[in-house]
């Protein structure tokens, strides 16, 4: 009992001496990466140094691990670690995230998704998850489009379940060996996916009540086109601060250096 | 030039359900079929002022509207949200208007010659 107290109490300490936990299998990588110059605007979300480190660190060791599915490794803001992996490769990558003993990414928080439709692959499904034990999420992302089916982590996420329901839901992306997969979001006899960029703002239909049938009633919409125009660029795109700010995401170089 | 090998055109892609068009028209008839059974239960679960004649002929229009579908993956998601309609149907989760939604009966046609054009104002 004494051991099991002890062990939680170093866990605590760990996860308040910012993840210093994390990966301490991964010291004995050198670290190379270059000193980052300190944030001092005022305005600029400031990130910890120590803990883009380690996520620089357990990043080039996932990717050293699962070479085969590991297809970029990112961090964005500063310090949140992106794993950017093959469709194939989603059950392998989750399931080691959340079983390696120095990771436990147990906890799966949310899937999200992305649609840009100019690409080969047009959807982007994002896996954020959770170590409890070390403090500290990061993000899985992959890619598909409208007919590839995409495995479902269920088994590995009980909490993937209604999230990838959404996704079919709001997307079209098939999920697939899932146990129960149907819409989540929309009402029944809906037509289309509403996340999709190709969808416009109105939606196709339109709902009444029709007071000579009794019931509610489904009929097509059409508004000017008009209407479908967009401004497509950010609102802060205008600021001439905002131009040279720091890039959104910076990729970790994950090749092999120290082989010789 | 001729000596250069012919490109490989036909790309590999992971099936959703069925590998090739034999089996995906299997499932088409078999959901089909399911569908066909189900629609004395639905006459019998929903108050809807039509008969079995008139279900048959929607269903039959309603699969028919995608005949021209060619390819394969399009036909099992096709499949696949049939099938998820049909438990939504055979499961009451739908209600009566969305069962009567498939006529579309409040939907007036679009104008097609000049002068109903121009009564109708486009």
């Amino acid at each position: 009992m004494a051991s099991l107290l002890r062990t939680i109490s170093c866990g605590l300490r760990n996860g308040l001496a910012q993840n210093s936990g994390i990966l301490s299998a991964t010291r004995r990588l050198k670290h190379t990466e270059p000193a980052v110059t300190e944030e001092t605007r005022p305005t600029v979300r400031k990130f910890n140094a120590v803990q883009r480190a380690h996520f620089v660190d357990f990043g080039k060791y996932v990717a050293e691990c699962l070479p085969k599915y590991v297809q970029k490794v990112q961090l964005t803001s500063g310090d949140e670690l992106e794993i950017l992996i093959a469709p194939e490769g989603v059950l392998p990558v989750l399931q080691f995230l959340k079983d390696h003993h120095q990771a436990q990414f147990v906890n799966l928080v949310d899937i999200a998704g992305m649609d840009v439709p100019s690409r080969e692959y047009r959807f982007e499904i994002i896996y954020n998850i959770l170590s409890l034990r070390y403090n500290s999420r990061i993000r899985v992302k992959t890619y598909t489009d409208e007919l590839s089916p995409i495995d479902s982590c269920n088994e590995i996420f009980k909490a993937a379940n209604w999230y990838e329901r959404e996704i079919w839901d709001m997307y079209g992306v098939f999920f697939a060996n899932h146990p129960d997969l149907r819409r989540i979001l929309t009402d029944y006899g809906f037509e289309g996916h509403p996340q999709r960029r190709d969808f416009p703002l109105t939606g196709f239909v339109e709902l009444r009540y029709d007071d000579e049938k009794k019931r509610v009633v489904c009929e097509p919409l059409e508004l000017a086109q008009e209407f479908r125009k967009f401004e497509l660029e950010a609102p802060w795109k205008q600021f001439p601060n905002f131009r040279k700010a720091n890039p959104a995401t910076e990729e970790v170089d994950t090749k092999k250096t120290e082989s010789k | 030039m001729a000596s250069t090998p012919a490109k490989r055109i036909i790309q590999q892609v992971r099936p959703i359900l069925s590998v090739d068009r034999d089996e995906a028209k299997r499932r088409v008839l078999s959901l089909y079929k399911a569908w066909f059974r189900t629609i004395p239960f639905i006459l019998h679960k929903f108050d809807i002022p039509k008969n079995e004649e008139q279900c048959r002929a929607k269903l039959r229009e309603e699969f028919l509207k995608n005949k021209d579908v060619t390819d394969v993956r399009v036909i099992d998601m096709l499949v696949i949200k049939g099938q998820m309609e049909l438990k939504e149907v055979t499961m009451q989760w739908k209600q009566k208007g969305h069962v009567m939604n498939y006529w579309k009966e409040t939907v007036e046609p679009k104008p097609q010659d000049f002068l109903s054009k121009f009564l109708s104002g486009n």
